[in-house]
């Protein structure tokens, strides 16, 4: 290893003024014009950035006592409720919070950005009373400079990573990656590749527990790791702090994702130190050497199936190749506002207003991810289903369907071809709504577009899609469309029945 | 040239085949993009490509058979200081009208919009507004 230097150096570099910075964009093209051995000799630092809705980001808040005091048992900002089981009046703000009165609309992350925007926000709190806090209600209107602390503190920031997304279902779904249309109709990505923080140093050989580190438009710090840091499979995180007075709306934006909550864009970059050759290499890393999963989010399961392999480079032309055909690519972060975070970074250090900082303590580089401990099963759908189901072909009679349903007593009758193959479903309704028409083959009456589920899905999923469609049985099928059995609504009843015994 | 036009029509208009009248005369594309009709009034809202000329033509021809034609501009906007350019809605539009530029903004070309309003709700921060006229 040739070149070595200090965080010592490089600040004094700073302070006369000739440190020299690159983006972790730039960084790649001058290791493939140079070799990473005369990039480590010339450059000092190279800095990262990224702007994605982060959920797991929240703020502290110290409002100052009321005259009588009040100790906050609930509190609500703009009717965003925020965590108060701490001391009188301290709360967490968290970003995923739903306003209680505008749902989905406005949460927590609005409740931050208007805080930043300097925009005046309701305070409503109540509480039981007590000797030294008689007051049991209040309501007033704060803004970010008539409290005293008023601190971001993200548990989870700054995926090194995400997964890529797509939607086997034939149904458009809503997820935390956005919007997924059916039939793999498109593909979205989180993560800012070339610029992403953690996979600059992905042996985490600079950051560290006190790295000084863009946030929020200000200047923050790595408090922890992040929680579920999981750095053995690249997908390390970090918990991070800095003082929310001194942060820009420009770069900590509320959001809405369709159908499914509110969250937090946070602007983030890191300096990464460039102490040797070794370092150098790592942050020179492009977007084709930077891997991700595609997982089907159609699985509403915790282990998601990995359709493949795809590079960040893959995901930034726009089309993916998925099961045979080019789709569409949507990322959900701003790699633009991701570049001017980097760009801000080496401009703060060029002109001598930002140091770096060396860590107390480097991140654990073995931290396990583990999953829930449950003691029970969730039941899935194969566990309740009426099996085998009684099933009738397309050019059946209408007359001989009646007297199947009215003989087994039940409503739904899945219509399979000759090797058992889903084609519709025709229920006892159907059957009363052909009375008098004249039709006679169940063809004419089916439905063709069922709503299905399959034997692995939790029936809380599959119980979703009853109540969302508003029917009362789902035929379950396998990944040929070929029927095993049916689920009810009455097998969901029982189901229940059992627990409460 | 690609414009947005909304044709009323009026109560007796209703029931005559106006619309196909004036695509078998005219050499431009007509898409209809929304339709609200019922036993009073209609109202249609169409696409429409061709030369300038052949588009004024287009809404003469509608004008003299009783049905008003009105072009329309910036039914539909990206408010470019509330977008943060992440991208969330390209992969969403189905003409290709939401685009990431060479600078990673995006970009919403109004000519390509059928607007079939998929971006706007999956707009994380609400950029994209359709004023329906």
């Amino acid at each position: 290893m040739g070149t070595s230097r200090s965080y010592e150096e490089i600040n004094q570099k700073i302070r006369d003024g000739d440190v020299v910075v690159v983006t972790a964009e730039e960084i790649v093209e001058l290791v493939r014009e140079k070799g990473e051995g005369k990039v480590a000799k010339e450059v000092d630092v190279v800095t990262t950035g990224t702007f994605g809705a982060m959920c797991s980001s929240g703020a502290w808040l110290n409002f100052g006592h009321a005259d009588p005091p009040i100790k906050m048992q609930r509190i609500w900002l703009n009717d965003v409720e925020a965590y108060t089981g701490v001391a009188a009046v301290d709360a967490y703000i968290g970003a995923t919070q739903l306003s209680e009165t505008r749902g989905m609309d406005y949460g927590g992350g609005h409740v931050i950005e208007d805080l930043v925007r300097g925009k005046e926000v309701k305070l409503r709190a109540t509480a039981y009373g007590t000797d030294c806090y008689p007051r049991k209600e209040i309501e007033t209107t704060i803004t970010i400079n008539d409290i005293n602390q008023a601190v971001l503190c993200n548990p989870r920031n700054a995926y090194q990573r995400y997964n890529a997304a797509t939607n086997s279902r034939d149904e458009t779904i809503y997820t935390y990656m956005g919007t997924l249309l059916p039939n793999y109709g498109n593909v979205t990505f989180s993560g800012a590749g070339v610029l992403s923080p953690l996979h600059k140093d992905p042996n985490y050989e600079t950051i560290g527990v006190g790295t000084r580190i863009f946030l929020g438009g200000g200047q923050g710090y790595i408090a922890w790791e992040g929680t579920q840091h999981n750095p053995g499979k690249t997908l390390g995180t970090i918990m991070v702090i800095g003082d929310l007075k001194e942060m820009s709306p420009h770069y900590l934006r509320g959001c809405n994702i369709d159908r499914y909550g509110t969250s937090l864009y946070v602007g983030l970059g890191i300096p990464i130190p460039v102490l040797n050759e070794r370092i150098a290499q790592t942050a020179a890393l492009s977007e084709d050497q930077i891997k991700t999963q595609l997982l089907d989010y159609g699985v509403p399961r915790r282990d998601r199936p990995v359709l493949r392999d795809v590079t960040y480079a893959e995901l930034r032309s726009g089309k993916v190749e998925v099961k045979g055909k080019e789709v569409p690519v949507s990322p959900l972060s701003s790699f633009k506002v991701a570049r001017e975070i980097a760009e801000k970074l080496k401009k703060w250090m060029e002109k001598g207003e930002f140091y770096l900082s060396p860590p107390v303590e480097l991140l654990p580089r073995d931290t396990p991810f583990k999953p829930m401990k449950q003691v029970t099963r969730a039941p899935l759908v194969k566990d309740v289903m009426t099996k085998p189901a009684i099933t009738a072909a397309p050019e059946d009679k209408i007359s001989s369907a009646a007297k199947v349903l009215a003989e087994g007593a039940f409503n739904h009758l899945p219509i399979v071809d000759k090797r058992g193959k889903l084609l519709g479903i025709v229920t006892s309704w159907d059957l009363a709504v052909a009375l008098g028409t004249g039709k006679r083959k169940l063809s004419e009456i089916m439905t063709k577009k069922v709503v299905v589920a399959s034997e692995d899905e939790p029936v809380d999923s599959a119980a979703r899609k009853l109540e969302q469609h508003n029917i009362s049985g789902l035929p379950v099928i396998d990944a040929d469309r070929l029927v095993k059995g049916i689920l009810t609504s009455e097998d969901i009843s029982r189901l229940i029945g059992r627990r409460a015994r | 040239m690609n414009i947005k036009i909304r044709l009323k029509y009026a109560e007796e208009a209703l029931n005559k085949p106006i619309l196909a009248e004036v695509i078998r005369k005219s050499s431009a594309e007509i898409n209809i993009l929304h339709a609200e009709i019922n036993a009073r009034k209609g109202e249609i809202l169409v696409g429409v490509e061709g030369p300038p000329a052949e588009i004024e033509k287009i809404i003469k021809l509608f004008e003299e058979k009783g049905v008003e034609a009105e072009k329309l501009e910036h039914i539909v906007t990206l408010d470019s200081d509330i977008c943060t350019d992440c991208g969330a809605c390209v992969s969403l539009c189905p003409t290709g009208a939401l685009s990431i530029t060479e600078d990673y903004s995006v970009e919403l070309d109004e000519d390509k919009c059928i607007l079939c309003e998929v971006c706007v709700p999956a707009c994380p921060v609400r950029a994209i507004k359709v004023k329906r006229p």
